[in-house]
């Protein structure tokens, strides 16, 4: 147990010899009891005597513990069923706070959420993500602080969940990040986990936005209680989001999804999905409607000084420019076509499509559904939804804070800190976080860009 | 003018032309003969009543009926109670203005759920979104509105001064955005100016949240105060004390346009463009109820005031004569 660890734990410690305490044996039926809580799988003492077959006693006994942490409440009362009205027990989401954000290439979006992972609040604002490491880190450092003075000051903060652009390499660390893993080429080197771990003092997780944003969707989407889903992302990158079983699946390197790199052929031209379905594509071919007189409505955007992006596009497509259609529908099928490669493979219940040109026009949703459709076993597409997601970009800030709340509760992390009450009390983060603090170096602001050492110039 | 912010859900904003109405929508509305109720957090605003009159024409030249216009009093209880019994009323669509956040978010998700049309204005509460909750946000771009007030103020900083923000404590997206930039605005330009930022619960208390701010930072050199009402109190209480510091704010309400006009603390006004912004919104419902693709954000840019373009910025936003005050001071009368 940490030295730091909180003073009620002290009476917890081990006797020397003899029948082990109540207490000592206590962490997993805690773990399985709180899980079922928060899950609300069992919202009374008799529910969770039944999912969990512990006796009475047990449960009542436990119960007391974690109400004493601070991590459930009996305060409220439930609806008689003949008889006296049960006490609910409800897990106190409350407890503590989640610190949440996403980096998009053009974007920062920053919020606060509740141990449940919903969000008590968001912030999004324009951002660009080739500005130099430190200084964005800086910004959304100064943001979570405002969060936190507005929504957590006092409850404090028990995690900080991270949505990047790219895959996230899961690699060799445990329930939390102890290191960076490499997420995108420009930040190779800056210390971004060790930052914010050493300036909010709390764990860190990393996932891509991908990742976030089915998360997202699962548990406050569309996604909601289903067990086997798909989420496309269609951005300048398409990737795609792997549930089974009701969890994320991310594969043996966190890269499950990465479809924008398969090969797929239109009009005669072979390349990536990413290429020739992704928004460069769209702005380009809208671009070239425009200026060869093909599309009247973008080319009217043009002479009134307008930019056409991919979303511009988009909208002419929904008011019914031909061109415009024409563009988004071949991107739809090619789309669709590996799509419906991933349907047939894992037959889900749902696909759900995100990203801002989804959400703008119907034409992509409907050639989507007309691909998968047109290639799919019809068992795999009998009681198949194709739909569009409605949360925007809070998708990936639920997700995240998803993340953060999955890791937390994990039975195995759980168990470690379930006594002390509180992760930041949990010995290998608290010995972590004191390394940080010990380092003798300070963290660089950034880190100098990696350059070969003298004497080990090739050819030197 | 370009929108510098993203909307409550990271939406990129989408001007209020996307929401003209063409003869053929309001042909087709006018035989539909819809009702509509509107909820705002007071009646008794300049931008309220100003709001309202965009709406209220707009629904006019639709054959809308407006069956009952609601002034919450900034009470979240109140705004809960109202919007169910206008659910129980079942009007086509309701335009509401979330006077809190978590607290008035289920009442909300309640109207949608009934089946009745929702806009919002100015705040979506956290966890509420669009199209499925509500229909579509109008609001102004609040963070320009910041930036445009940290501009306007920054020429009356000296080097190294100490600012402070006199914000809203209840978490409400437009005030929150104006803070927030407000803020991003003088760290990336004047990174020599010191920020104090402290949080008024109800307007009333503004002033002497002002007065305690000015006595415990006696370097303060200005003020930012997320709204105009609050931020004439706090300038005649700091008028009281004997202090005058240069003061920006958001809104250009007749008593800060003459304020501005007279040269007095007032030097910098973000304004907001109320009445077109009602226009928008009633556009959005009619739109939305012909079951035609509404924008998720609808925002308006802002407007930066300064005494040399009060008047025609007053005629613009309030679409009236600027006050004979405001003409005086300005020679522009007698």
């Amino acid at each position: 147990m940490p030295p730091s660890a909180p003073t009620q734990a002290e009476s917890l410690r081990p006797r020397g010899k003899g029948r082990p305490r109540t207490v000592e044996t206590a962490a997993p039926s805690l773990v399985e009891l709180l899980n079922l809580v928060r899950s609300e799988t069992a919202t009374t003492r008799q529910e969770l005597e039944r999912h969990s077959d512990l006796g009475r006693a047990v449960v009542a006994d436990r119960l007391t513990m974690l109400g004493e942490l601070g991590l459930v409440d009996e305060s409220e009362l439930g609806t008689a069923t003949g008889g006296r009205a049960p006490r609910l027990v409800r897990f106190a989401a409350r407890r503590a706070a989640i610190l949440v954000a996403t980096l998009d290439q053009t974007a920062i979006g920053v919020g606060v959420a509740d141990l449940s992972g919903n969000l008590l609040t968001e912030h999004h604002e324009a951002a660009d993500l080739t500005a130099p490491p430190a200084q964005l880190t800086e910004r959304l450092a100064a943001l979570f602080r405002w969060s936190l003075d507005r929504h957590a000051a006092a409850q404090g903060v028990w995690g900080l969940s991270l949505s990047v652009p790219g895959a996230v390499q899961s690699g060799a660390d445990g329930a939390f990040l102890m290191t960076t893993p490499p997420i995108m080429p420009a930040w190779d080197g800056f210390p971004l986990v060790e930052t914010l771990t050493r300036t909010f003092g709390v764990p860190v997780w990393i996932r891509s936005s991908v990742e976030t944003m089915t998360m997202g969707e699962l548990h406050a989407g569309a996604g909601l209680g289903q067990r086997t889903m798909l989420f496309i992302k269609v951005g300048r990158r398409i990737g795609a989001g792997i549930v089974c079983d009701g969890q994320l699946f991310r594969g043996a390197q966190g890269a499950a999804g990465l479809i924008g790199s398969l090969p797929v052929t239109s009009g005669g031209q072979t390349g990536s999905l990413d290429s020739l379905a992704g928004s460069d594509m769209i702005q380009r071919e809208g671009m070239a409607a425009a200026t060869d007189g093909r599309s009247a409505v973008l080319a009217d955007i043009l002479r009134r000084g307008g930019e056409i992006t991919a979303i511009e596009v988009s909208q002419a497509a929904q008011v019914g420019d031909a061109a415009a259609i024409g563009i988004l529908a071949t991107s739809g099928h090619l789309i669709g076509q590996v799509v419906a490669t991933l349907a047939n493979a894992l037959n889900p219940d749902l696909i759900v499509l995100s990203g801002s040109l989804v959400q703008t026009n119907d034409i992509l949703l409907a050639a989507v559904r007309e691909a998968v459709y047109g290639a799919s076993h019809p068992l795999v597409t009998r009681d198949l939804r194709i739909i569009r997601s409605q949360m925007g970009s809070s998708a990936g800030l639920v997700g995240a804070a998803r993340v953060a709340s999955e890791a937390l509760f994990a039975p195995g992390f759980l168990k470690e800190w379930v006594m002390q009450g509180s992760p930041l009390g949990h010995a290998t983060f608290a010995d972590y976080l004191g390394r940080l603090a010990d380092a003798s170096t300070p963290v660089p602001a950034a880190m100098p860009p990696p350059t070969r050492r003298q004497g080990m110039e090739p050819l030197a | 003018m370009t929108i510098s912010g993203l909307g409550p859900h990271g939406e990129r904003a989408s001007p209020p032309e996307r929401v003209t109405l063409l003869p053929d929508d309001r042909a087709a509305a006018k035989t539909a003969g819809w009702r509509v109720a509107v909820v705002l957090h007071t009646l008794e605003s300049d931008w309220a009543k100003q709001q309202l009159a965009g709406m209220v024409g707009i629904f006019g030249d639709c054959g809308a009926a407006v069956i009952d216009v609601v002034d919450c009093g900034f009470s979240p209880d109140r705004q809960v109670a109202e919007l169910d019994r206008l659910i129980a009323l079942h009007p086509d669509a309701i335009i509401s203005l979330p006077v809190a956040n978590e607290q008035v978010a289920a009442a909300h998700a309640r109207v949608s759920a009934a089946g009745i049309k929702l806009v919002l204005l100015d705040n979506a509460p956290t966890g509420l979104l669009p199209g499925k909750h509500y229909t579509a946000l109008v609001s102004a771009d609040n963070f320009g509105l910041g930036k445009i007030a940290a501009a306007g103020l920054a020429p009356h900083l000296p080097q190294d001064a100490e600012v402070g923000v006199l914000g809203y404590a209840a978490d409400f997206f437009a005030t929150n955005e104006r803070e927030i930039a407000f803020i991003k605005w003088l760290q990336a330009n004047r990174s020599d100016v010191r920020v104090h930022v402290a949080r008024f619960g109800r307007i009333d208390e503004a002033a002497k949240l002002g007065e305690r701010m000015a006595l415990e930072h006696p370097k303060l050199a200005g003020l930012f105060i997320v709204w105009d009402t609050p931020a004439l109190a706090v300038s005649a209480r700091l008028a009281e004390m004997g202090r005058v510091l240069p003061l920006a704010t958001v809104d250009l309400g007749e008593a800060a346009a003459i304020d501005l006009a007279k040269g007095g603390a007032v030097c910098s006004i973000a304004a907001q463009q109320p009445y077109q912004q009602g226009i928008a919104a009633a556009q959005t419902v009619i739109l939305s109820l012909l079951t035609r693709p509404v924008p998720a954000w609808i925002a308006l840019p802002g407007i930066n005031v300064t005494r040399a373009n009060v008047v025609e910025s007053f005629q613009t936003v309030w679409r009236q004569p600027a006050p004979k005050e405001v003409l005086r001071a300005l020679g522009l009368s007698s």
